[in-house]
C-alpha cells in the first residue's frame, strides 16, 4: 500500500472536517476521492501532502511515517485547482522549479523538462508566461511541474474543477491514459461521480468527514454500502418500497408480471438519447424511469398512458426509500 | 517516469486551444475625445507649469544656470535632499514589506487600530506634522533623542512622512497573493525563505517599486515636516525645497527654477530607473 492513512481527524475550530478517517491506498492506481462539497476530502488531500496537520491519527506514504515530516520532505506532486502557477515564470521554468530546488545539474534539468513538457505536450509553449495559456494548458503545466521531481505520489485537488465542461471531459480522458503510461500512484479529489467512475481506479467515497465506501467504480454503483454512496454515485428512484435506479425499472403496457405496479404516465420529458418517465402508480406514488429514446418508442408511451413497472433482473436495490435527489 | 522519452510517443494529445490576436489601437471616437480631454487636463496641470519652471531655468543660459546650481550652499542642499531620500526609500523598501506583511499575513489584537495608524502621516498637514517630531525629538523631549538642528532631523522628517507609501502599494498586491502558489512551491521542496525570494517577491517587486518611487519623490519634494525640527541650517539641514525658497525670498526666481530643474530631473531619473529595475527583477526570477 502506497498511502496509510490510520485514525485521522481534523478539527476546524467546531467543525470536524476528518473523523477518524482510515484508508489505505494502492500502489499505482488512480485512485478518486469523492464526494459532495465540504465533506472533507479535500483535507484529507491536504493532510496527505502536509499542507495541513492532523489533530490525531497517522500517515504512512511508501512505508515511511510522514504524519511529520513538513510538506518540502514528504515528495509529493499536488495540483491545484486553480493551477498555482508561478506567474512571473515562463512555462519552461515552472516545470524546472522542483529540480532547481534540488540543485540537479543545469544540462539535466533542460532535458528533463524538455521531455515533461513534451508529455503534456506544452513544448511549443516552453517560453511563454502562465497568462498566455488556456486553463486546460495551465493545468497540464502544473500537472508537469508536479511530476518533475519524480513524486512517490500524485495529489489532484480537483484538477479539472475550473475548466470548462468540454475542456474537462477531454482532460479526463486524457489523464486516465497519461496515467496508463506513467504509473505513479494518484489521487485526486472530485465531487463529480461521472469523473469519477469514468477515470479511477478505486474510488473513495467521503462524507462528513467519514469514509462511506472503498471498492472499485463497478462496486461502488452496483453494491451501495448505504444509501448515501447509492444516491451519490446516480440518480434513485423508489419502486414498491425499494430504492432503484430509474435506469433498472423495466416498462411494459400490459400487465405482463404478477408483481408488476400499474401506473399512469404523468411527464415524458426528452433529454437527448434518454427519455425520462414520472409514472404516478395506483398508490399515488411517484416513481422515476429512465428509457432510451428509441425503446420509448417503440412502446409507444406518452402521457397519460398507462404503464406496468416492474424492478430489471439483477437491478441494484436496497430496502429503504431514500430521498430522491432533486 | 523512468523513460518518459519512450512514453511521449504513444501519450494522448490533448486538444488544441486557439488564441486571438491583439489589435494595434483599441480607440474609437468616444475613447479619443476621452483621451483628448485627459491630456489636456494633464498638460494643464503638469506638462505646461514644468515646462514654465524648466524655461524660466533656462533664460540667463546655461553658464547662469551651471553656476547656480554648483553653488556651493545649493549643491549641500541637492546633495542632502537626495541621499536622505534614498535612504529613506530603502528603508522604507525594508519596512514597508514588513509590515505589509504582518498587515496582511498576521492576525492580532489592534490590528485595525495600526491599520489606520499607517495612515496618519498620508492624513495630517505636514507642519502638524513637523510639530509633532519637533515635540517629540527636538529640545528637552521626553524621550531624550535631540536631533534638532541636525543632519539626521532631515532623515526622520522623511521617514515619518513616506512611511505609509511601500506599506499601501504592497498590501492589496499580498493580499491579492494565492496561497496556492507559496503551497505549491513548499511541496516542490522549496523552504519558506527560498518560496519568499522566487514566488512571492517577484509578484511584489511591481508594487515595491511603485512604492519607492513615490516615497523618494515625495521625500525629495519634503517641506512643511522638516523645518521646524531641521532648523535649516546651511551647509547641515537646508535641503533643497528651503533652499528654493530662500532663493524666491530674495527675489532670485530664476535661480530657484535652476534648483527646481535639477530635482525635475533627479526625480524624473529615478522614476525610470526604478522602472527599468522592475521590469528587469520581473523578468530575471
Amino acid at each position: 500500500m502506497s498511502i496509510e492513512i490510520k485514525g485521522v481527524t481534523k478539527r476546524f475550530g467546531d467543525f470536524v472536517a476528518l473523523d477518524d478517517v482510515n484508508v489505505s491506498i494502492p500502489t499505482g492506481q488512480l485512485t478518486a476521492l469523492l464526494g459532495p462539497s465540504g465533506g472533507g476530502k479535500s483535507t484529507l488531500l491536504r493532510v496527505i501532502a502536509g499542507l495541513e496537520t492532523a489533530d490525531t491519527g497517522h500517515i504512512e506514504i511508501e512505508g515511511v511515517d510522514a504524519t511529520r515530516l513538513s510538506p518540502q520532505k514528504r515528495n509529493v506532486g499536488f495540483v491545484f485547482q486553480h493551477y498555482a502557477a508561478f506567474k512571473h515564470m515562463t512555462v519552461a521554468k515552472n516545470v524546472a522549479f522542483g529540480l532547481e530546488i534540488r540543485k540537479r545539474p543545469k544540462d539535466e534539468i533542460t532535458d528533463r523538462v524538455h521531455e515533461l513538457l513534451q508529455l503534456v505536450h506544452l513544448e511549443q509553449f516552453a517560453h511563454r508566461l502562465p497568462a498566455q495559456l488556456s486553463g486546460g494548458q495551465r493545468q497540464r503545466m502544473a500537472l508537469a511541474r508536479a511530476l518533475a521531481v519524480e513524486p512517490s505520489v500524485l495529489l489532484l485537488d480537483e484538477p479539472f474543477g475550473a475548466l470548462d465542461a468540454k475542456v474537462r471531459k477531454e482532460l479526463r480522458d486524457w489523464l486516465r491514459r497519461l496515467h496508463d503510461e506513467v504509473h505513479v500512484t494518484t489521487v485526486f479529489v472530485t465531487h463529480d461521480q461521472e469523473e469519477a467512475l469514468e477515470v479511477s481506479d478505486e474510488i473513495v467515497v467521503i462524507n462528513e468527514g467519514r469514509v462511506e465506501q472503498v471498492g472499485t467504480p463497478d462496486q461502488l454503483y452496483d453494491e451501495p454500502a448505504n444509501d448515501f454512496v447509492m444516491s451519490f454515485l446516480g440518480e434513485v428512484t423508489a419502486l414498491d418500497g425499494v430504492a432503484i435506479r430509474p435506469h433498472d425499472i423495466e416498462v411494459s403496457t400490459a400487465p405482463l408480471q404478477d408483481r408488476a405496479l400499474e401506473g399512469t404516465v404523468a411527464r415524458v420529458l426528452r433529454i437527448g438519447f434518454e427519455v425520462r418517465l414520472t409514472v404516478l402508480t395506483l398508490d399515488g406514488e411517484e416513481v422515476h424511469v429512465q428509457l432510451t429514446r428509441t425503446y420509448a418508442h417503440s412502446l409507444g408511451v406518452r402521457e397519460g398512458s398507462t404503464v406496468w413497472l416492474t424492478a430489471a433482473a439483477g437491478a441494484t436495490t436496497r430496502p429503504v426509500p431514500v430521498a430522491v435527489p432533486a | 517516469m523512468t523513460s518518459s522519452a519512450t512514453l511521449t510517443r504513444t501519450a494522448p494529445r490533448p486538444p488544441a486551444e486557439l488564441r486571438t490576436a491583439r489589435p494595434a489601437s483599441t480607440l474609437t471616437r468616444s475613447s479619443g475625445i476621452g483621451l483628448g480631454i485627459a491630456m489636456t487636463w494633464f498638460s494643464l496641470l503638469v506638462l505646461i507649469p514644468l515646462c514654465a519652471v524648466v524655461i524660466t531655468a533656462s533664460a540667463g543660459g546655461w553658464t547662469a544656470f551651471w553656476t547656480t546650481v554648483t553653488n556651493e550652499q545649493t549643491a549641500y542642499a541637492i546633495r542632502l535632499t537626495v541621499s536622505q531620500a534614498a535612504l529613506v526609500t530603502l528603508v522604507n523598501v525594508f519596512m514597508g514589506t514588513l509590515i505589509a506583511w504582518v498587515l496582511v499575513r498576521d492576525r492580532f489584537w489592534g490590528k485595525a487600530f495600526l491599520e489606520i495608524l499607517i495612515d496618519i502621516p498620508f492624513a495630517l498637514p505636514t507642519i502638524v506634522a513637523g510639530l509633532v517630531l519637533l515635540s517629540l525629538y527636538g529640545r528637552d523631549n521626553p524621550l531624550g533623542a535631540d536631533v534638532a538642528n541636525m543632519p539626521s532631523s532631515v532623515f526622520l522628517a522623511f521617514l515619518f512622512v513616506t512611511l505609509p507609501f511601500v506599506v499601501r502599494t504592497v498590501q492589496p498586491v499580498l493580499q491579492e497573493l494565492d496561497r496556492d502558489v507559496e503551497e505549491a512551491a513548499a511541496s516542490l521542496g522549496a523552504s519558506r525563505f527560498t518560496t519568499f525570494r522566487r514566488v512571492v517577491l517577484p509578484s511584489l517587486v511591481p508594487a515595491i517599486t511603485a512604492g519607492a518611487a513615490l516615497s523618494f519623490a515625495r521625500g525629495v519634494s519634503e517641506y512643511g515636516s522638516l523645518v521646524l525640527l531641521s532648523g535649516n541650517l546651511p551647509f547641515s539641514t537646508e535641503v533643497t525645497s528651503v533652499r528654493i525658497l530662500g532663493s524666491i525670498e530674495n527675489d532670485n526666481v530664476a535661480a530657484a527654477a535652476s534648483t527646481a530643474t535639477v530635482l525635475l530631473v533627479i526625480s524624473l531619473s529615478v522614476i525610470v530607473l526604478l522602472d527599468v529595475l522592475q521590469r528587469k527583477v520581473g523578468r530575471r526570477a
